[in-house]
């Protein structure tokens, strides 16, 4: 019995490979819209997922009710430090400063207060005396790993950044480099600094507020609401995963859009595996016709139809799925999207997708070949020439 | 050089391919025509042999429509910032900043340039210069999925003559200091409380929607607006965002030269057309991802292609060996097999242009608009499909050339069987 296996296996294998320039071709074919679909899969979800930092769930963030983009009195900070349950505080401000001349999102930079980056932030890592520096000198600032390393900047070095929100050029010395957010790219430097350099005092960007337990939560997220309604600054606290959300909704419908094309790529790719197993059957109906002859149970043909297609097109899916999943992996993501992404992370349900999808291929385009084999007479597929 | 010749950097490649595309494709069609039984052979081919050669066509297709409709979408994106602005405008903002939103004009910068003798007056007398507020509003969408930001423009009376592009649709003009604004009607497509007589809150004040505007498929289609001053004291503003002027015949440029060279003024002004071209940087991501994709499934069509064109010559083995006894050369043969593929992947183009053709019309019967995150200004922009013709042949241009590049191997093999051999072949 085992036997029988090995030879109709070998029988598979070697008609999968008898034109090798096919084989290849249609699991190249296979590979690559496997490929270019999990690269639309991780980049959608790149952009649709906030990114989870491990002290997330005891953040709040606290912005202008009109919108981010409005800025909040610097006076509210004693008001929300006396709510109970509320640990510590932090303004943190967007300074939109232009690295360089250099065109393009390049990393962002806040200003906030030194002395809380360890209470509100706690999962950035650094060493004790960049934090010792952070909070003695007036212009200094730190920035994450990824940043540093993109631009090669050391601890000691000096920059300077044109801000598109102030009116103001300011200069900064890197005193540290940290890791260990979900993201290491942002510049944080002193709020006390930018307030005296741009001269526009009294006013933050938004609120990081930490709360001590997660059971003060929803109190505090109610209290810090209720206190500024009716102030000529109303406030939005939420935790951070609902500001993370609140983004997404703002990419429209680019969402939709991304499926369309997914769907648009599936599509194309079971025409083009069909038609390619109808040619690989249509080649060889003569001999289908002998095993008939000999035997064979269209079950069997079925059987052996079906396995081709399906190894072919889990080959593409290995080539393709498996490629995509070590270029983002272990390339420079950020070099290859012209820092439009800083990480594309091939999730194990985004690899099951890309394989589920080689999978249908394989089974959906063996259907139709298969059933014009079950068909066809013994007699007519003898006589078949081409 | 004279400035016919100057191309754009970045096309320059795309040229070159597209000048030795068409160099080959005239010498297919000379060698097809000059013998003109394979050419006749081959566009029967095509439709012979339909069952193999449907699902390549098809495909090249599909990666045609993906392509258009990505770029359409970046070139709707650029057109409604293309659209916007009058050339007789100069908008003056703050230096460095990239936005009106985080631009700041004071109200002493105001008063010194508003009696610039470059600007333009009305009749009586009047400078024509307006000094808007612009604030960032997070509204709810009118779905109930989620909220996203939206431009409120604070504008003068003044400001809404100097944009002559917007016009109101329905309702009435907001009246000064009686909490009320008016949508674009595209705006209100899409967020909660815009319908005229609804209010909708932002921060601790409630305004009423009196009136829908249109803005001719420009920037202002995604803006709503409100009187200026009453606007700062809601947004607790006091500064301006920025100024629009009205030049004085002939004098834009005095205009933008006076203004940038007073050291009293740390501002920026430049032709209100030129202010909103450059925001068209919007569109880029969305260029550079249509082009990812139109190369990945290229790569893709050219294998299929490849595929059928092997196939379709494995086939024809017999009939290549008759054609070459018959007299006809390698070359012709070589030719008339790739011109075959160009011809099967053109019809791909054609079906390609023409899906893309009718998802752009779809789109504006239904009033199917898009909308998304502009990064310049931070809030919504909407936009539409914009199939132009020199898209259209781009696809075009792009298909043939899949259909070249799948069918030159298939083509070289064709006219290298042996002629014996061929005809051998059962």
């Amino acid at each position: 019995m085992a036997e029988v296996a090995v030879t109709l296996s070998t029988f598979i294998l070697k008609n999968a490979l008898r034109n090798k320039r096919r084989a290849t071709l249609s699991v190249l074919s296979v590979a690559v819209s496997l490929f270019l679909l999990v690269t639309l899969l991780v980049g959608l979800r790149e952009l649709t997922l906030p990114v989870e930092d491990s002290g997330a769930a005891l953040r709040v963030a606290v912005r202008n009710k009109i919108s981010i983009a409005n800025l909040l009195p610097a006076r509210q900070r004693p008001i929300i430090e006396r709510i109970p349950g509320v640990e510590a505080v932090t303004p943190f401000t967007w300074f939109g400063g232009k690295y360089k001349n250099e065109q393009g999102m390049t990393f962002a930079q806040f200003a906030m207060d030194p002395r809380k980056l360890r209470s509100v932030f706690g999962e950035a890592k650094m060493d004790e005396a960049a934090y010792k520096a952070f909070e003695a000198e007036r212009e200094a600032c730190i920035i994450g790993k990824i940043t540093a390393e993109k631009y090669g900047l050391k601890v000691g070095d000096r920059f300077s950044l044109e801000s598109t929100v102030y009116p103001v050029t300011m200069e900064f010395k890197v005193v540290g480099i940290y890791s260990g957010t979900a993201d290491d790219r942002n510049m944080l430097f002193r709020q006390d600094y930018l307030d005296e350099r741009s001269g526009v005092k009294g006013l933050v960007g938004m609120w990081w507020v930490k709360v001590r337990s997660a059971e003060d939560m929803p109190q505090v997220l109610a209290a810090i609401n209720r206190a500024f309604e009716n102030s000529a600054a109303e406030v939005r606290a939420e935790t951070e995963r609902a500001f993370q959300l609140s983004f997404i909704s703002m990419w429209g419908n680019i969402r939709l859009l991304v499926m369309l094309i997914s769907s648009a790529v599936v599509f194309t790719l079971l025409l083009v595996t069909t038609s390619t197993m109808s040619m690989a059957i249509r080649e060889r109906f003569r001999e289908l016709a002998i095993l008939k002859a000999v035997g064979f149970r269209r079950r069997e043909l079925f059987a052996c139809i079906l396995a081709e297609s399906f190894g072919l097109a889990m080959a593409g899916g290995i080539l393709g799925v498996g490629g995509a999943y070590a270029l983002f992996t272990y390339g420079n993501v950020s070099l290859m999207t012209h820092g439009v992404f800083q990480f594309l992370e091939v999730t194990p349900k985004i690899v099951a997708t890309g394989f589920s999808v080689a999978a249908l291929l394989g089974v959906v385009s063996s259907i139709l070949p298969g059933i014009a084999a079950a068909r066809m007479s013994v007699v007519e597929g003898l006589k078949t020439l081409d | 050089m004279t400035g016919l010749f100057q191309v754009p950097a970045g096309l320059m490649p795309l040229l070159l391919l597209g000048l030795v595309l068409a160099g080959y494709l005239v010498w297919l069609v000379w060698s097809a025509l000059t013998s003109p039984i394979p050419l006749l052979y081959n566009v029967k081919s095509v439709f012979v042999r339909w069952r193999a050669t449907l699902a390549t066509v098809l495909g090249v297709a599909l990666v045609v429509t993906v392509y258009l409709l990505m770029q359409a979408m970046a070139a709707g994106l650029e057109k409604s910032s293309a659209n916007t602005g009058d050339p007789r405008n100069v908008m003056i903002a703050r230096k460095g900043s990239t936005a009106e939103s985080s631009s700041q004009v004071t109200r002493e910068q105001f008063r010194i340039l508003k009696y610039f003798p470059e600007i333009a007056r009305d009749e009586r007398g009047r400078p024509l210069v307006s000094a808007d507020l612009v604030v960032i509003m997070n509204l709810p969408r009118r779905n109930g999925s989620g909220e996203a930001n939206v431009t409120m423009r604070g504008v003068t009376p003044l400001g809404r003559e100097l944009r002559p592009q917007v016009r109101l649709v329905a309702g009435r003009w907001f009246e000064p200091g009686k909490r009320e604004a008016v949508v674009s009607v595209r705006m209100a497509e899409r967020f909660a409380n815009t319908d005229i007589g609804q209010r909708f809150k932002t921060g601790g004040h409630e305004l009423t929607v009196v009136g829908w505007f249109e803005g001719g498929d420009s920037a202002f289609d995604s803006e709503m607006w409100m009187d200026a001053d009453e606007a700062r004291s809601i947004f607790n503003r006091h500064n301006y965002s920025s100024v629009l002027a009205r030049a004085a015949p002939g004098a834009a440029q005095a205009l933008i030269r006076r203004i940038e060279s007073d050291r009293r003024l740390p501002l920026k002004a430049e032709p209100e057309t030129q202010y909103y071209a450059e925001q068209t940087r919007t569109a880029r991501p969305i260029r550079i991802l249509g082009s990812f994709l139109a190369t990945a499934m290229s790569i893709g069509a050219v294998f299929a292609a490849m595929n059928t064109m092997y196939a379709s010559v494995g086939a024809r083995t017999r009939e290549i060996g008759t054609l070459r006894v018959l007299g006809f050369r390698r070359r012709t043969i070589l030719a008339s097999f790739n011109l075959e593929g160009a011809i099967l992947a053109g019809l791909g183009g054609v079906l390609g242009c023409a899906l893309a053709w009718l998802a752009q019309t779809l789109c504006v019967a239904f009033g199917v608009r898009f909308g998304t995150l502009s990064f310049n200004t931070f809030s919504e922009v909407i936009f539409q499909f914009r199939v132009t013709p020199a898209l259209l042949m781009e696809g075009m241009l792009f298909a043939v050339a899949v259909g070249i590049a799948g069918s030159l191997l298939p083509a070289i093999r064709a006219a290298r069987l042996p002629v014996i051999a061929a005809l051998r072949a059962v």
